[in-house]
């Protein structure tokens, strides 16, 4: 009931953005994580979320999974709001990749059966469909000679691309990236953002990702979203954030990053 | 301006040669530094008396008769000679899984059968005594224990054939024998030549062995159920199973074996069907399962909370969550405690003497007692008794370090 006021009150942002955050508040006990987050992202839309540690980006994106629940406020992703209803969120996580920082993947698998578990669990795809899927994503990542070895057996940027190809073989609407390379040595962090980049430049799929790298923000991101203390300071294309940020903050921390 | 150097990597040279041969190992080992060399000298002569000695009394009096002329009562107990050939059809059926496990696993499970083979054979030919007291060993029992090497060759050929060769039919098959070995032992009502044989008459290594599997069997997933149940978001569930574990825990297994005579029966209804063998079984069982359940806890708590996350991330449903991606590495990464878990299980199978049965120790021990020719022998009966007992318990620590090897534990 509720939420079917909530989305019929608002249609455009149903059908044009496909995640609504509307005065978002969490709390961790006392702890004020995300204070009144207000934000939508658009369907095809790339979103680079920046911001120092402990401003609340990854609590944030992860509300939009509901790996984390907000207190107050809505979310609506992909018309559906975000509430205590275990289906919608099963049914919500389904359409939402999320790759994490530290990769993730499940030892006791195999490459390949990291990447066929969710579609023949949860879409219930037959398994030589997933397999052939599977597949495919590998070579996408680049690395289909790894299909039957064991994550223990790869390195750090071919596990993240594992990752990668884990959330993609959901077919998902919307992929969520926690700092996926800043547990990557150098050297394997391009190999990473060159997947990243091409998902990025085919338009199908929405992505919010949480980086530093901001070559890749400047290059690819519709949008560059800044956190601070729980609360969005700037929210700009990457040209105007880079070279004509309205607030001083924002200036503060590239230069400390930089 | 400075030439651009050519970048040659150094070559890869053969580590230094450190002295080797036995004198060098000796030095680096026996003799590294003064208290070292003042252990092994004084350790050194002590063990080479205590195994001289042993040799010695091991070649001269040792005197295995009170064992080659009771097989019978160390395998089977009490268990009736004219019903004797049932635990022989038992030991056949099983020896199908040994073969079949060689088969499909290979490896340690090959080396187990071999061994298993090998053992056969020799108890089907070794010169005994006597089957028992005043009894010749009957060509037939030797005949169906060599029988063995023939299912054991069935049970190979079927873990060969692709066709029956999966793991849901071992452990199928494993069940299936299991209960069929019961109902065997138990007799069949009606069925000439299968009278009752109660279990309390049930006995020797066959009793250990069906006490201990029973245990295993059972106590694994209902420690899985309990160490859940632990984690449980539900009050009751939670409240429940920590009760369970912590009473099961806290209370020495011979107590509990003492209880279940004495007290289980007060909360039973009079006559209910439950022998005192069965409710020994019952208690060795949940007792494993307290314990199982605590590994497994910790094994859960191990685990890196991404891991849930990243399959909750890939809208897995949360019961699928712990059946395919928790427990499955939980498990994995306790396999060394749960394995001690059931060898300690398989050695406290003795403890069911306190509840009057005659396991192979106890059997032993009323063999010599009972004989005035055995008096001396208590020696040979219990170096005999332990021997068994390490070769079970050898076999599974040797098979559990395999599986070990195997799944890559303690490499993620
Ligand atoms: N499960 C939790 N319990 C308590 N506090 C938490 C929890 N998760 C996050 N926090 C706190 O919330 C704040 C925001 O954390 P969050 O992880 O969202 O920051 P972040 O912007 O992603 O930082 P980083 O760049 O370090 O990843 C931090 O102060 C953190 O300590
Ligand atoms: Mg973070």
């Amino acid at each position: 009931m509720a939420t079917e006021t909530a989305v019929a009150a608002d249609p455009a942002s149903e059908q044009d953005n496909i995640i609504v955050a509307r005065d978002v508040h969490k709390w961790f006990g006392n702890f004020h994580a995300l204070r009144g987050v207000t934000t939508t992202v658009g369907r095809g839309e790339v979103v680079v979320v920046i911001g120092p540690s402990g401003s609340g980006k990854s609590t944030f994106i992860r509300t939009i999974n509901r790996l984390e629940q907000h207190q107050r406020g809505d979310i609506i992703v992909d018309g559906v709001e975000m509430t205590e209803d275990v289906r919608n969120i099963d049914a919500i996580r389904s359409e939402v990749g999320m790759v994490f920082q530290s990769f993730n993947l499940f030892p006791h698998l195999t490459v390949m059966r990291n990447i066929t578990l969710a579609p023949t669990k949860v879409r219930k795809t037959p398994m030589d469909e997933a397999d052939a899927s599977a597949m495919q994503l590998l070579e996408r990542v680049g690395i289909p000679e790894q299909a039957e070895k064991y994550p223990g057996e790869l390195s750090g940027g071919q596990q993240q691309r594992v990752a990668i190809a884990r959330a993609l073989a959901m077919n998902p609407k919307i992929m969520l990236f926690d700092e996926p390379t800043s547990a990557l040595d150098p050297e394997m962090i391009k190999e990473v953002l060159e997947v990243m980049k091409e998902l990025a430049a085919s338009h199908q799929m929405t992505i919010v990702a949480i980086t530093h790298e901001l070559g890749f923000a400047r290059e690819v991101a519709d949008r560059i979203v800044m956190f601070d203390e729980g609360q969005i300071v700037e929210d700009l294309p990457p040209d105007e954030f880079f070279n004509n940020p309205r607030h001083e903050r924002v200036r503060r921390f590239l230069s400390q990053i930089l | 301006m400075a030439t651009v150097e050519a970048w040659q990597p150094a070559p890869s040279l053969p580590p230094p040669r450190t002295e080797t041969g036995w004198i060098g190992w000796a030095k680096a080992n026996l003799f590294g530094n003064w208290l070292s060399g003042l252990v092994t000298v004084v350790t050194v002569p002590i063990i080479l008396w205590a195994v001289w000695s042993m040799v010695s009394w091991l070649v001269g009096p040792a005197d295995w008769t009170v064992i080659t002329s009771r097989p019978q009562q160390y395998a089977i107990g009490l268990y009736p000679t004219e019903h004797a050939w049932r635990p022989l059809i038992g030991w056949l059926l099983v020896s199908i899984l040994f073969g079949m496990a060689a088969a499909m696993w290979g490896g340690a499970a090959r080396r187990i059968a071999i061994g298993y083979g090998v053992v056969t054979v020799l108890l089907g030919v070794l010169p005994y005594g006597m089957f028992h007291e005043g009894v010749v060993m009957p060509w037939w029992v030797r005949a169906f224990i060599l029988g063995n090497l023939l299912t054991l060759g069935i049970g190979y050929l079927l873990g060969s054939n692709a066709k029956t060769a999966r793991p849901r039919n071992f452990v199928l098959g494993g069940i299936a024998i299991y209960v069929l070995l019961l109902l065997i032992l138990n007799g069949i009502p009606g069925v000439p030549g299968m009278e009752e044989v109660a279990p309390r008459k049930w006995g020797g290594l066959m009793l250990n062995l069906i006490l201990a599997v029973s245990g295993i069997f059972f106590a694994f997933p209902i420690g899985i159920l309990l160490a859940l149940g632990r984690r449980s978001s539900l009050p009751v569930v939670k409240v429940l199973c920590v009760v369970f574990i912590e009473v099961f825990r806290g209370v020495p297994l011979i107590t509990l074996l003492f209880m279940s005579q004495v007290l289980v029966p007060l909360a039973l209804p009079a006559n209910f069907p439950v022998d005192s063998v069965t409710r020994a079984a019952i208690v060795i069982t949940l007792f494993s399962a307290a314990y199982t359940a605590e590994n497994i806890r910790g094994g859960l708590q191990g685990l890196h909370p991404g891991q849930a996350e990243a399959a909750r991330a890939l809208g897995l449903p949360g019961w699928q969550v712990t059946m395919l991606i928790q427990l499955p590495q939980a498990i994995r990464n306790v396999i060394p405690a749960i394995v001690g878990q059931f060898i300690a299980l398989f050695k406290d199978t003795s403890l069911v003497y306190i509840v009057g049965m005659l396991d192979i120790l106890e059997m032993g021990r009323s063999i010599v007692q009972g004989n005035v020719q055995f008096t001396d022998n208590g020696r040979e009966n219990l170096i005999f008794v332990a021997v068994v007992f390490w070769l079970f318990t050898y076999t599974m620590s040797y098979a559990s370090r395999r599986v070990e090897r195997r799944l890559g534990v303690g490499r993620r």
